[in-house]
């Protein structure tokens, strides 16, 4: 039997020598740790690009991704009217980089709509210009988010990306998971010929409209709405800049 | 999103065993019968209400950039909570044993049980990568406690019938508590379809 | 402290060999006879639920092995120094530390892989397998044989996860280490990320011969995982009927 001493003194030193331990290898990896997470979230804008960068973005290496970035991508914020946000003003608002890449999406949708604050990409590739926009839903269990890439007409998808917090796999996860769902979004229009404003609809036992629908994915109706409703909510948030952009 | 949603959420669709596999060791080596698997369940319902808002509180006022430290030090989570559920649950056993000893001969020899039971642990990581607050947290630890005693006491009947079935030798006891809790996992997500703001 | 002065085991003895054939039945034994999950029925837990893909179910297999193997040698090393009264809560500090240790090692070296596990990897400490050995072995052997223990039973729950994997994202997704640096398509339609090796939209070739194939949806829910490894048992069990459960 050990004294009551022992014991403490023992569980105290043990505690203090893992936690030095533990902040020792935090401090030492985290530089590398928020590094790959940026890389991470610059990957996910690049993905809905789709068949308009050089090779699929799986194939980029961290370093390409960065560099594309620095070189061809050109990004800020926007509020709900479609005026550009500072740097200064983002940093204000508790993220620290100033870049639209450091928007939490999460917070911003927590927020009422009229202070939110929208990230813009775009991406410049051979003449031709490509936007980037963040729409963040709620799927079955949780949250749903993803990038759509549009082209200069502000009007046609060139493709879209999708992530998840915990939808079930093999059912809503395929939003992420199975290739061909964002595939589908290509070319579909967010906006009908006469210009009225129609999003992308998820529809459930397949597509009608080919121009504003794609295929839902069987056994996850939850997530396949929350999708639809993401888009036509979030793309929505964007068409004042869209309406200035097509009229300057 | 309202207590009631989450407690229902937790319960019956995430259901901690079915969806997620949390304490799985405990949920097969106890649920021979279910007279054990109903203490057991009891128990865990109790540790979890108890040490999820302790946890909240630890989380969000010790190792966050909000608490009294004003730096990250979320690091050093999973060690700050498994030491708060083990010192939780040898607490919570002894003042059973003071104050009730009834409750504490049908509980007692499961309580050290639970210390090393995932669910526990995994709803405090689950609350936390789902910015629960206070009370959200509350009302998910005893959510998440009451499916995984459903879960538990439903296996427990199932596997009490199965002792006069005819299942092949090589299949007996562990191999068909596994198929089983696989079927139950089939038929929970039947509920999926639910919509919890319905309630 | 006067009662610290416990006398230091020898760590070593010179006589017994790194490798004998008892050294070696504590890494194979748990592979079959007595492995943790169809045997022991231990660390049956979350684990399981990253068995979709093989790559993630790798590296957890990796992760198990590693805090398995040094939980045991640390816990063997100062097994005569821990007092008896607040051994779980030692043990659980020394997994802790070291799944910590694991945690911030993925989030800075592969990112992917620590979002596909994310909140599995901090169940590692509470997976019944560590604590389960630091219990019946670590705490009464000396350090060598606890990291060898360590690693067998590591290496049996990795051995069953990823044997789960194989059954489930070959079946359920034809694909095999997706998700990873070198992944291989296997069967499924061609698309411009992926060209399958059974292409099931081709004109010609084997891939009309699968024209009407589809995957397994069923294998992609956790449950499957649990079908399998009953069915793993079951094999198992009727090739070593020793193990048979009378009850």
């Amino acid at each position: 039997m050990h004294s009551t001493r022992y014991i403490i003194t023992f569980t105290f030193i043990l505690t203090l020598v893992s936690a030095l331990l533990l902040s020792f290898l935090y401090f030492g990896t985290n530089e590398r740790a928020e590094l790959n997470e940026k890389i991470f979230n610059k990957r996910a804008v690049l993905a809905a690009l789709a068949n308009k960068l050089d090779k699929p973005v799986k194939k980029l290496s961290d370093q390409e991704v960065l560099d594309i970035f620095e070189s061809q991508v050109d990004q800020f914020a926007i509020d709900m009217e479609g005026n550009n946000v500072s740097s200064a003003a983002i940093v204000e608002r508790g993220y620290t980089g100033g870049l639209a890449e450091d928007i939490d999406m999460a917070k911003e949708k927590k927020k009422p709509v009229a202070d939110q604050i929208l990230p813009v990409f775009v991406y410049a590739s051979g003449g031709s210009k490509y936007t980037i926009v963040s729409v963040r839903g709620n799927g079955l269990w949780d949250e749903i988010w993803g990038n759509i890439a549009l082209d200069n007409d502000y009007n046609t998808v060139i493709g879209v990306s999708f992530d998840h917090a915990q939808e079930t796999p093999g059912l809503g996860a395929e939003i992420k998971d199975n290739s061909s769902f964002p595939a589908q979004f290509r070319n579909k229009k967010i906006y009908a010929s006469d210009n009225t404003y129609k999003s992308i609809n998820v529809r459930k036992g397949g597509a009608k409209d080919l121009l504003h629908e794609v295929d839902a994915i069987s056994g996850a109706t939850v997530t396949s709405d929350g999708v639809s409703e993401m888009l036509f909510r979030g793309l929505k948030y964007y068409e004042p800049y869209f309406n200035k952009m097509k009229n300057s | 999103m309202n207590l009631v949603n989450i407690f229902i959420e937790a319960a019956f669709i995430e259901n901690m065993v079915l969806a997620y596999f949390l304490g799985m060791c405990s949920y097969l080596a106890v649920s021979k019968t279910v007279k054990t698997a109903f203490g057991l369940g009891l128990a865990v319902i109790f540790v979890l209400g108890i040490t999820m808002p302790i946890n909240w509180v630890i989380n969000t006022y010790l190792l966050g950039e909000a608490g009294i430290f004003k730096t990250d030090l979320t690091f050093l989570r999973f060690i700050l909570f498994i030491a708060v559920i083990a010192s939780m649950v040898q607490l919570v056993e002894m003042v059973i044993e003071k104050f009730s000893p009834a409750l504490y001969n049908s509980l007692g020899i499961f309580l050290p049980l639970i210390t090393v039971n995932c669910a526990i642990l995994g709803g405090s990581l689950f609350m936390v990568s789902r910015d629960y607050n206070f009370s959200e947290s509350v009302a998910y630890g005893l959510g998440g406690g009451f499916g995984w005693f459903l879960a538990i006491v439903a296996i427990a009947a199932i596997r009490e019938k199965m002792k006069y079935s005819n299942v092949p030798a090589p299949l007996r006891g562990l191999g068909m508590a596994f198929i089983l809790t696989g079927l139950m996992g089939v038929a929970f997500m039947s509920l999926l379809g639910i919509d919890p703001a319905a309630f | 402290m006067a009662d610290v002065a416990v006398k230091e085991p020898k760590v070593l003895k010179t006589s017994e060999p790194l490798f004998g054939k008892k050294e070696r039945k504590l890494i194979t034994d748990p592979l079959n006879d007595n492995n943790p999950i169809t045997v022991q029925v231990l660390g049956v837990c979350s684990a399981l639920a990253v068995t979709t893909l093989v790559y993630p179910s790798l590296i957890m297999a990796i992760a198990v092995i590693f805090v398995c193997a040094f939980s045991s040698l640390f816990t063997s090393l100062l097994r005569t120094y821990i007092p008896k009264q607040v051994r779980m809560i030692v043990q659980l500090v020394i997994i802790a530390t070291l799944v910590t240790v694991v945690e911030l090692t993925l989030k800075a070296f592969n990112y992917t892989v620590y979002k596909d596990l994310s909140v599995f990897i901090g169940l590692i400490i509470t997976n019944c397998i560590v604590m389960g050995r630091l219990e019946a072995f670590a705490m009464a052997n000396k350090p060598w044989k606890s990291f060898l223990d360590g690693i067998g039973n590591g290496a049996g729950y990795g051995l069953i996860l990823i044997l789960v994997a194989l059954v489930r994202e070959i079946f359920g997704k034809g694909t095999l280490f997706a998700n990873s640096p070198f992944p291989i398509y296997l069967i499924g339609k061609d698309n411009e990320t992926s060209s399958y090796i059974i292409n099931t939209a081709a004109e010609s070739g084997i891939g009309t011969f699968f024209s009407s194939y589809m995957n397994n949806n069923l294998l992609v829910l956790s449950s499957a995982a649990m079908f399998i490894i009953g069915i793993f048992i079951w094999i198992q069990r009727s090739r070593n009927t020793k193990l048979i459960d009378i009850s």
